[in-house]
């Protein structure tokens, strides 16, 4: 894995963590804020997945 | 000139991406002549100089709202993205997908139409447009919702491809460069507003239209989006200084490539756990997310400083290794008659203000007291204006040349533009804040309440109206110019700005205490700008907790 690909990783697993913080504990209980952060999450899976795939075709 | 990544880049581009980009940047340059226009008369009425009206008022307001803080920044962003995703790339093979990038400029200009022609036919909504001012369906609320859609779904088609330009190098197995990386980052955040836009904005125009009901959280959605809407203009500015500094002085970062992905990848981590202070008005917030939002929030400038530091501290070795003298001598050594260079060190100092400031609103007990108040519009201008739209304005100075062929007219008066707007700046920014703690309300527009307002409210709007005008000078003659480059007019090469050439390895080693003792200087005017609230507040004889109100 790439260092690009390893830092989108790391963004993708911080953003989808506080998404579920959202949609389930109820103290935090946003739905609009986890939507917006899971979608962000998959984004930056899709992103750091294609830095490491466009990396592997070296 | 210089030949280098920025420059060479736009240079070498296709003929049909080059016609792309002047379309983003034309569109950019009319959002921004309209906002200045907009802003310009919302601040004479607001100093008492004309009376618009409550009508004609409010269109002024909710005009300047819409244009500069959706349209000019987002077209400006949109058209930098796509050109720095392409230069540090492979210039000469162009865009990929470009298709989906000038369907993204179609959508976000059929929003800017929508969006103007929705603020004449209803009751202006302010740029923020909850539902519930609107208070009935019409084609024209329908059409200020479709309007904002229509940027959104064209930011994430300029965004998407913008981010497979940027795989053209991986492909041939090189890695990505920091402004390569840094783009991927700002166009994954440029998607994900995006999705935040649809949350906010679909339910709305859905209501607007007659399919739905009037949505009943709308103001949480909206805080997402416009969290993300804040930290996308300060994302985009940093990177535009990493990339104009090595434009205008050969400097790259002593402390490598690696730490500068990190710090930028560090934006991202950071822009969702930052995010809850912006639901600090919200009176049903448990007190628990109000105290864990509180500290969250302090980190929110971390990343913005780390890249500050990252370029100031790269500056100083650098200068050093050529002989610079003294603590600050290195400064010296710039080139300041450069309009870029000029443009960003007036843009760093108007950063450390508006951000000193930021921390007095993003505290849970001072945001109720002060969020209605003038003192937001009296901070924001320093981010918006003096940090966020002169960066943008630098990287058109070397952008637009670049694709045009044609020098820009008027260097001399370019470098002046950047001071010109800053002391603007200055007298609105000081004047507001002041008002701000003293109880001027936001959004009124004739604040003497019938003689019975104190009479400090009067002379601070005075100055205020003042300040606006200086800025509308400097903006005015900075769009007729940058707009000027665009038409087909004939024009020699015209002089080269003056750069300097520190390039080449220096010693980690070197002595470069300005960036340090920059942040020290911040946070020293942090804690005083926080403590004269407190103190303020604490003598005012009243009490406030939150009330729903919209930042």
């Amino acid at each position: 894995m790439s260092e690009d690909s390893f830092l989108f990783i790391a963004v993708f697993v911080v953003w989808a963590a506080l998404a579920v913080v959202y949609a389930t504990v109820p103290l935090f209980h946003m739905p609009e804020y986890a939507v917006v952060w899971g979608w962000g999450a998959v984004i930056f899976l899709v992103l750091g997945v294609l830095a490491a795939r466009r990396r592997s075709r070296r | 000139m210089s030949q280098n990544g920025l420059v060479s880049g736009v240079a070498a581009l296709p003929e049909a991406d080059k016609r792309l980009l002047k379309l983003f940047f034309a569109a950019a340059l009319g959002a921004l002549g309209l906002g200045v226009l907009f802003g310009a008369s919302t601040a004479l009425a607001r100093a008492g100089f004309v009376d618009l009206g409550p009508l004609a008022g409010y269109r002024a307001m909710s005009g300047h709202g819409v244009t500069i803080f959706f349209y000019w920044l987002y077209f400006a962003q949109a058209g930098l993205l796509l050109a720095l995703a392409a230069a540090y790339g492979a210039p000469r093979a162009g865009f990929a997908l470009r298709p989906l990038a000038a369907s993204g400029v179609a959508l976000m200009a059929a929003g800017l139409a929508a969006s103007l022609y929705a603020l004449y036919g209803a009751m202006p909504l302010l740029y923020d447009a909850p539902p519930e001012l609107a208070r009935e369906p019409s084609p024209a609320v329908a059409a200020f919702y479709a309007g904002y859609l229509a940027l959104s779904a064209g930011l994430f088609c300029v965004a998407a491809a913008a981010v497979a330009t940027t795989l053209r190098p991986l492909a041939r197995g090189e890695s990505w460069s920091v402004a390569s990386f840094a783009s991927v980052a700002w166009a994954g955040l440029l998607m994900v507003t995006a999705i935040a836009a649809f949350t906010a904005f679909g339910p709305s125009l859905m209501w607007a239209l007659g399919l739905g009901t009037m949505p009943t959280n709308y103001s949480t959605a909206w805080h997402v989006l416009f969290h993300n809407m804040h930290y996308l203009p300060l994302m985009a500015t940093v990177l535009l200084w990493y990339v104009l500094i090595e434009t205008l002085t050969g400097v790259k970062s002593i402390l490598g490539a690696r730490f500068s992905k990190i710090v930028f990848a560090s934006y991202l981590i950071l822009v969702p756990p930052t995010s809850l202070y912006h639901m600090f008005l919200e009176p049903d917030l448990a007190e628990p997310v109000r105290v864990v939002g509180s500290l969250l929030s302090l980190f929110i400038s971390v990343p913005t400083v780390l890249v500050f530091l990252v370029i100031v501290v790269s500056l100083e070795a650098h200068a050093r290794a050529q002989g610079a003298q003294g603590l600050f001598g290195w400064m010296r050594m710039l080139p300041w008659r450069n309009p870029a260079m000029s443009a960003i060190g007036f843009a760093a100092a108007n950063l450390a203000l508006g951000g000193a400031l930021s921390f007095v609103l993003i505290q849970e007990k001072l945001a109720p007291l002060l969020s209605d108040t003038f003192f937001v519009p009296g901070y924001f201008h320093f981010l918006t204006v003096g940090t966020v739209t002169l960066t943008f304005l630098a990287a058109l100075v070397y952008a637009l040349p670049a694709l045009t062929g044609r020098a820009l007219g008027q260097p001399g008066l370019l470098r002046w533009l950047p001071p010109l707007a800053t002391l603007g700046l200055v007298l609105f920014g000081t004047a507001g804040v002041t008002a701000g703690y003293l109880g001027v309300p936001r959004r009124v527009l004739d604040v003497s309440y019938a003689g019975d307002a104190p009479a400090a409210w009067g002379t601070l709007m005075s100055i205020v109206g003042v300040g606006g005008l200086l800025m509308t000078v400097a903006l005015g003659l900075y769009v007729l110019v940058l707009a000027l480059n665009l038409l087909p007019l004939k024009r020699g090469a015209g002089a080269a700005y003056p750069e300097v050439r520190w390039g080449g390895e220096v010693a980690l080693d070197a002595r470069a205490w300005t960036g340090p003792l920059a942040i020290a200087v911040l946070l020293a005017l942090m804690v005083v700008f926080s403590v004269g609230a407190f103190e303020l507040m604490k003598a005012l004889p009243l009490e406030a907790i939150g009330g729903a109100a919209h930042h």
